[in-house]
């Protein structure tokens, strides 16, 4: 029940800022894609089961303020984060910016899968340099913001495990 | 064994959780705007509005330091390019006075004032922008109990932002004439030809179906063209109102079409205050 309640607190709170200041911050006319960040946070941090439910739902609750047909976010946040969380149970690296690299790769390869499947669906009509120019953009702001966010989501997650967690 | 079972579970929860995404996808894309996901959607907006509302207020100012400082070389330019323009508006004031006492004239001899003026309009702020990369939408904070209807057109002060594409009773969703989905019948002011004006994102506008021979120079203005074919199609824009400007014109011998490019009127990335028309576009 509390892990609920912080996944949708944590939600809220990236889909509020997203649509209000990050809105204004744009990078070269990107907009950081924070749904993203979180959703590979909790598969990093927790592992795939985890990783997959948070893509999830922030997926279907970004889905939900858009004008697109419901469901294109969520499928790509929960594969997101389920291929997060299996590369992570494979990827040992004591490196602190390993999490920045995985957010910047996770964000890149998240939005190309967004595009083409919108591509497919008849949603999105844009060129294919156009795509790859926002995908790495987005990437490069998560990236960026990655230091900060990830502490915070980092010590959110922790804090609310109910056992003590043994590390090894 | 445990860990063969975790995974396996894990398996199985993706599995369950993208088929449950599919679903939603298709039922959503056959429905449309009439299925009960739509009406879920709406009741989302109503939901996160007052909290988008909350959070703008607060966070608007931070917002403005920080788009100020990432736009700081344009701004530059701007200011350089206004003072420019100043001076040279300055030199025509003198001029002016006597066409516009003409255009008023022409005006009120077309009854085009007297229309314009009947126009009902209600002003709304803008409270949030929409989640993605790829839809340029805004929110405001007027809905259904305002009078706002799906469709309604929505202006600023310095030309048109675009139309109203989803409504809950205190907010309302605006589809930006930037959005590739955006598509408006456009007027050269000069020419009188017309077109189709659509959106290339954070690129200038696309205006298309203009014949090559028509005579097209950059800095020619476009505004909405209104149009009415009885029991067909009706515009959804009134007419008269600035679209933008010609930034690029592109002539090839060998297309039947002229490739034009426009630079909106209204400057997007600061729009913090509307003018939605409460009309159904053909006054």
């Amino acid at each position: 029940m509390r892990r609920t309640l912080l996944l949708v607190a944590v939600i809220l709170s990236a889909l509020l800022l997203q649509t209000t200041i990050f809105a204004d911050v744009l990078l070269l006319g990107a907009k950081p894609e924070l749904m993203y960040l979180v959703t590979i946070a909790f598969a990093f941090l927790d592992g795939p089961t985890p990783g997959a439910i948070a893509g999830f739902a922030g997926g279907m609750a970004e889905d939900f303020l858009l004008d697109q047909p419901k469901g294109i976010t969520a499928l790509t946040l929960t594969l997101l984060g389920y291929a997060v969380g299996m590369l992570r149970q494979y990827v040992v690296s004591p490196s602190p910016v390993f999490p920045v690299f995985l957010v910047a790769g996770g964000t890149f390869a998240g939005v190309l899968f967004y595009g083409v499947v919108s591509f497919l669906l008849g949603q999105l009509d844009v060129s294919v340099l156009y795509l790859v120019r926002v995908a790495a953009l987005s990437a490069l702001y998560n990236a960026i913001l990655t230091p900060l966010v990830f502490p915070i989501l980092r010590r959110v997650i922790e804090g609310s495990r109910t056992s003590k967690v043994v590390r090894w | 064994m445990a860990l063969p079972s975790r995974a396996r579970s894990a398996r199985l929860l993706v599995v369950t959780l993208v088929s449950v995404s599919l679903v939603t996808i298709t039922i959503d894309y056959r429905q449309g705007d009439t299925g009960p996901l739509a009406a879920i959607g709406n009741t989302a907006l109503t939901v996160i509005s007052p909290l988008q509302e909350a959070v703008s207020k607060v966070t608007k100012p931070v917002g403005n330091f920080f788009s100020t400082l990432v736009r700081l070389p344009s701004i530059r330019n701007d200011n350089r390019e206004l003072r420019a323009r100043v001076d040279e508006l300055e030199s025509e004031i003198a001029t002016s006075s006597h066409d516009s006492a003409r255009l008023a004239e022409l005006e009120a001899l077309l009854g085009l004032r007297e229309s314009l003026d009947d126009i009902p309009t209600t002003g709304a702020l803008v409270i949030a922008n929409g989640p993605s990369n790829f839809e340029w939408t805004i929110t405001i904070d007027r809905g259904s109990s305002d009078g706002i209807a799906l469709d309604m057109p929505v202006v600023a002060a310095a030309g048109l932002v675009g139309r109203v594409t989803r409504v809950t009773s205190a907010s309302s969703v605006v589809q930006l004439i930037i959005d590739p989905d955006s598509f408006v019948a456009g007027r050269l002011d000069v020419s009188r030809t017309t077109g189709l004006v659509s959106g290339e994102g954070e690129n200038d506008l696309r205006m298309s179906v203009v014949s090559a021979e028509t005579e097209v120079v950059p800095g020619e203005q476009v505004v909405t063209a209104g149009y009415k074919i009885p029991g067909i199609a009706e515009s959804v824009f009134p007419s008269g109102i600035l679209i933008g400007s010609v930034s690029r014109v592109l002539s090839d011998e060998a297309e039947l079409e002229k490739f034009i490019t426009i630079r909106p009127a209204v400057d997007f990335s600061s729009l913090d205050a509307v003018l939605v028309v409460l009309s159904d576009g053909s006054g």
